[in-house]
C-alpha cells in the first residue's frame, strides 16, 4: 500500500511524519511505502492512506478518495500506529 | 552532517514574550550570515497563521520553515532553546528549529540526520537542558556515527 504524509510545503514537517510513519509501518509489519509531499500535490496524488494535520485534513478530504487521518504530533510513533491500526481494522471489515 | 550547528547558530535563552519573537531571534544568525532574507522570516510566521501549528511536531519541539526557495539563499538551520515554554497557537514550545531550504531536495539528507538525533529521547532531553557546547557535540557525534552506517 501507499501512504502519503502531507504538510503545507512538503519539505520539513511531512518528512518527519514520513520518518515516524516508516517506523510505525515496520513495527506493525505492514507492507507499505511512505512518501511525503505538500498539500496541493497530495490533492492530485492517489494513495491508500493520507496522514496530515487536523487543519490540512479538512482541505484534503474533499479532494481524495482514500481515508485521511489527522496526526496531532508528527513525531509521535504511537499516535501514527493508532491511525494505521484503525485503517487496517476498517480495511479488513470492508474485505 | 557537516557541522550543521555551531556557536553562532544556536541560541539558548531563558524566556521570551511570544512565538513570533522566538522565530525572529532564532532566524537572526541566518539573517546575519545572509543565508536567508527577512522575507523568509515573515513567511514562516505567515505559514503558521495559514496552516495552523502542526509544525509543533512533538511536545516542546517546533520545526519552523516556509516555502523552499523564497527568501532562502543557502541551505541552513538554526536552533533556539527557550527555557520557559512559549505558546504557539495552543501548543507549548521550547525548541525552535529553523529550516531554510533553497529547493525541495537539497536539505533531505541533513534534515534526516538532525531528525534522527532529535527523535532519541535522551538527546531531546539534552537539547532542552544542556549547554551550547553539549548540543554541538551531540550533532557532531552523530556525524561520526553516520559514517558507520
Amino acid at each position: 500500500m501507499k501512504i502519503l504524509a502531507v504538510c503545507g510545503f512538503g519539505v520539513g514537517s511531512s518528512m518527519l511524519l514520513k520518518m515516524t510513519a516508516e517506523k510505525a509501518v515496520k513495527e506493525l509489519d505492514i507492507n507499505a511505502e511512505v512518501e511525503n509531499t505538500d498539500l496541493s500535490t497530495a490533492q492530485a496524488t492517489p494513495a491508500d492512506l493520507y496522514l496530515t494535520s487536523a487543519e490540512l485534513k479538512t482541505e484534503l478530504v474533499h479532494s481524495v478518495n482514500a481515508p485521511v487521518y489527522s496526526v496531532k504530533k508528527f513525531m509521535d510513533k504511537e499516535e501514527v500506529k493508532q491511525c494505521l491500526m484503525d485503517f487496517r481494522t476498517k480495511s479488513n471489515q470492508n474485505d | 552532517m557537516q557541522n550543521v550547528f555551531s556557536e553562532e547558530n544556536i541560541k539558548i535563552i531563558s524566556q521570551i514574550d511570544n512565538w513570533q519573537k522566538a522565530v525572529e531571534i532564532a532566524c537572526q544568525p541566518l539573517l546575519e550570515e545572509k543565508k536567508i532574507t527577512q522575507k523568509y522570516v515573515t513567511n514562516i510566521i505567515k505559514s503558521v497563521k495559514k496552516y495552523g501549528p502542526y509544525m509543533v511536531l512533538t511536545d516542546y519541539f517546533a520545526l519552523m520553515h516556509a516555502k523552499p526557495g523564497e527568501g532562502v539563499n543557502q541551505l541552513a538551520m538554526s536552533l533556539l532553546v527557550v527555557k520557559e515554554p512559549i505558546d504557539l497557537e495552543g501548543k507549548k514550545v521550547k525548541i525552535f528549529l529553523i529550516l531554510a531550504c533553497p529547493d525541495s531536495k537539497s536539505h533531505i539528507k541533513t534534515l534526516k540526520e538532525v531528525a534522527g538525533v532529535l527523535m532519541d529521547q535522551c538527546n531531546f532531553e539534552l537539547i532542552l537542558k544542556g549547554t551550547k557546547s553539549q548540543i554541538i557535540d551531540l550533532f557532531q557525534k552523530k556525524e561520526m556515527d553516520g559514517g558507520k552506517k
